[in-house]
């Protein structure tokens, strides 16, 4: 049965998630240790900034030894660490696996490191020797199922970051950034982190320098662009798809009068203006200008605001996603449990049935192939066609949860030992 | 199975289709689901062999009055849908594709037949004439609903403040050249059209030109058309005007069908 112990960002601040933290490099020994000391038949350990998490195979299913093990490991005492764990055990700790997984448990909500980290984890574990058979199956379905979220909701789009919703307008304004042109007004760092995004997108940076060209020039080489002085604002604009603004400057550097030489020389194509300037660095009235999309701090954080809203909306899918996986990968593993009564089953039905053919054979006396092949096919028949409806109802219970009675009952009632 | 159970049945499935599509934009999962592709296939293979059928039922071409007019125009602007899907994988024209299709076909399935034995519907021109004129609908009803879509679009990213539609419709570039595209078949079409209604009119009543209202919203429509084409080629000019201008020339369009169907009798309007 699955077990996790663990703490993460909903129940422990990061002081104690720090404390817990296991390092890259030592993973292999901790799970050979948790292996032998916690008693687990299979172990793996998922240790992110936002979670520690142990998953063992418990060998039997009142084990509280992993909730013992992580302090321990830590040199904690168990009971100052009680108030942030949380123990999970059978259908809760596969649910959980798969809800982590999905990112539907993140602190970020619907963000894309989880899955990778939970990937790496069991590659370690995988390495180490401490994944088996029901772990790895365990991580197939909820490697796929959250896969199967990211693609089927929208819960990982939507940028929820400043820098990353500017250049995902910048996307639902031009489509594609390739050849884009960018300007920099001023070299701040959130420019610089906006116009790297857009540059991994194919678009062109060029900086304008103010009164430390060096600067420009630096930021510039960085962004694979070129710098120019800051008397080239009207010019520079003319071409320019993306305007970020982020200068020091106490008053207005952009006018009205520029963004409108700018638009005739565009002949109308849209011009996307990033004010991200406090105080703002852009005429606000540019706004009413046709073809004119003027984006401040503000506006940049109400997108942020709206698009986790809109996560929020795709994570009521997403967990709908997640419960049907969850419940397809239970049904599976409960159904493993009568495995082993349904081959005796047929081991049975085929020992009667040979012993049968044995005594019929010798009051009937020599066979022709073709009679001995009708004796045999016929006998097969009848022990086919008189398990064939118990076998599908015995998986199909099983996957409700009946497995244990089920075993019982089936060995009793047909006298298998 | 007469034609009006194969109306019927596809009305049922681009139901289905306009619901899918309806639900997925309200939850913002993805609006095309293999579940709403095979309803809308489906609907239009039967929707074709409702055409046929009709065809033979009515004896001329089933392109004449409100019923076949619509069930027809709903056919085309189908189809200009898949053909836009299959080359730009663009989900979002179901959003006014499915709901409008399955308007017109209800349509279609309300109003009576029209019988006319008019001998000028026995003409050869008819079926080549209409079926460039739908052909020119369809793909103009994308670039219209393009061009909405734009403006939709326009008006969420200047507001500052998204709602359903930021998320729903695709970039401005991507309806900008969607809209050209789809305007360029459209208006390939619409000429061949008009091309063909003067030589049918010609050969059916000795003239070119008879200045009927029809006549007329079909070349504003195809003069609005040439200016909005040698603007976007000559200067560039993309964007809202031309979205807007698209829009209006649609509209024009509009009428000449509308004409056609509703406004004069079925025997009539093709006269």
């Amino acid at each position: 049965m699955l077990v996790i112990v663990g703490v993460s960002h909903r129940t422990a601040p990061l002081p104690v998630r720090e404390s817990l933290a296991f390092p890259r490099e030592g993973l292999p020994a901790a799970l050979a240790r948790m292996r032998d000391e916690a008693r687990v038949g299979e172990a793996m350990i998922l240790s992110t900034c936002n979670r520690v998490e142990l998953y063992g195979r418990a060998l039997e299913p009142s084990d509280e030894d992993l909730a013992e093990f992580l302090p321990r490991f830590h040199g904690r005492s168990a009971e100052e660490l009680r108030p942030y764990l949380y123990r999970f055990q059978g259908d809760e700790a596969v649910r959980h696996a798969f809800r982590v997984a999905a990112s539907l448990d993140s602190m970020v909500l619907g963000e894309s490191q989880i899955l990778g980290q939970v990937k790496e984890a069991y590659q370690i574990a995988e390495k180490a020797g401490t994944l088996g058979a029901s772990f790895i199956a365990l991580r197939n379905r909820c490697l796929a199922a959250a896969k199967r979220t990211r693609t089927e909701t929208g819960i990982g789009q939507n940028a929820v970051s400043v820098s990353y919703v500017a250049v995902e307008l910048a996307r639902k304004i031009f489509g594609e950034l390739r050849d884009r042109a960018v300007l920099l007004v001023g070299a701040g760092k959130m420019s610089e982190l906006a116009a790297r995004h857009l540059v991994r997108g194919g678009a062109r940076a060029t900086v304008l320098g103010g009164r430390t060209f060096e600067k420009a020039e630096e930021l510039a080489a960085a962004l694979g662009g070129r710098a120019v002085p800051f008397e080239l604002l009207r010019e520079e604009m003319g071409p320019a798809d993306i305007v970020i603004s982020g200068t020091g400057a106490p008053g207005v550097v952009i006018r009205r009068a520029d963004v409108e030489a700018a638009l005739s020389a565009r002949r109308h194509r849209p011009l996307f203006l990033i004010d991200i300037a406090v105080p703002r660095d852009v005429d606000p009235s540019v706004r009413d200008l046709d073809g004119v999309f003027l984006y401040d701090l503000d506006d940049l954080k109400s997108v942020a605001e709206s698009n986790l809203r809109e996560r929020r909306k795709q994570a009521a899918v997403a967990e709908a996603l997640v419960e049907e996986e969850v419940r397809e990968f239970l049904g599976w593993q409960k159904s493993l449990d009568v495995v082993p009564l349904l081959v005796e089953l047929r081991r049975r039905g085929d020992e009667i049935r040979r012993a049968e053919i044995e005594k019929a054979r010798k009051k009937l006396g020599p066979l022709t192939p073709e009679q001995e092949e009708a004796l045999d096919s016929a006998t097969a028949a009848i022990v086919n066609k008189l398990l064939h409806p118990p076998t599908v109802q015995i998986k199909e219970m099983a996957k409700n949860g009946h497995a244990p009675e089920l075993v019982t009952l089936v060995r009793k009632l047909l006298g298998l030992s | 199975m007469s034609s009006s159970v194969y109306l019927l049945l596809t009305l049922a499935l681009y139901a289905v289709g306009a619901l899918h599509v309806f639900l997925h934009a309200m939850s913002r999962s993805r609006l095309l689901t293999s579940w709403t592709v095979t309803a809308t296939l489906g609907g239009f293979v039967v929707h074709t062999a409702g055409l046929s059928q009709r065809w033979t039922e009515a004896g001329h071409f089933p392109a004449v009055g409100l019923r076949d007019g619509s069930s027809f125009l709903a056919w085309a602007i189908v189809l200009a849908f898949l053909m836009t899907y299959v080359r730009t994988r663009e989900a979002v024209l179901s959003l006014a594709v499915h709901p409008v299709a399955f308007s017109l076909v209800l349509v279609a399935n309300l109003t009576p037949a029209s019988a006319s034995a008019d001998p000028i519907l026995k003409s050869l021109y008819l079926p080549v004439h209409a079926t460039l004129a739908f052909f020119g609908y369809g793909s103009l009803f994308v670039a219209c609903a393009m061009g909405v879509l734009y403006l939709v679009q326009e008006r969420e990213l200047k507001s500052r403040s998204p709602r359903a539609f930021y998320y729903l419709a695709p970039s401005l570039e991507r309806c900008d050249t969607l809209t050209a595209r789809s305007l360029e078949v459209g208006f390939t079409f619409l000429t061949l059209a008009i091309l063909t209604g003067l030589l049918w009119s010609h050969s059916a009543r000795g003239r070119y030109w008879s200045g009927d209202p029809k006549e007329w919203s079909a070349v504003v429509a195809w003069l609005i058309y040439v200016g909005l084409i040698v603007a976007r080629t000559r200067t560039g000019w993309g964007g809202r005007r031309s979205a807007l201008l698209g829009i209006a020339a649609f509209v024009a369009v509009a009428f000449t069908f509308l004409w056609m169907t509703v406004l004069a009798g079925a025997a009539n309007a093709v006269r």
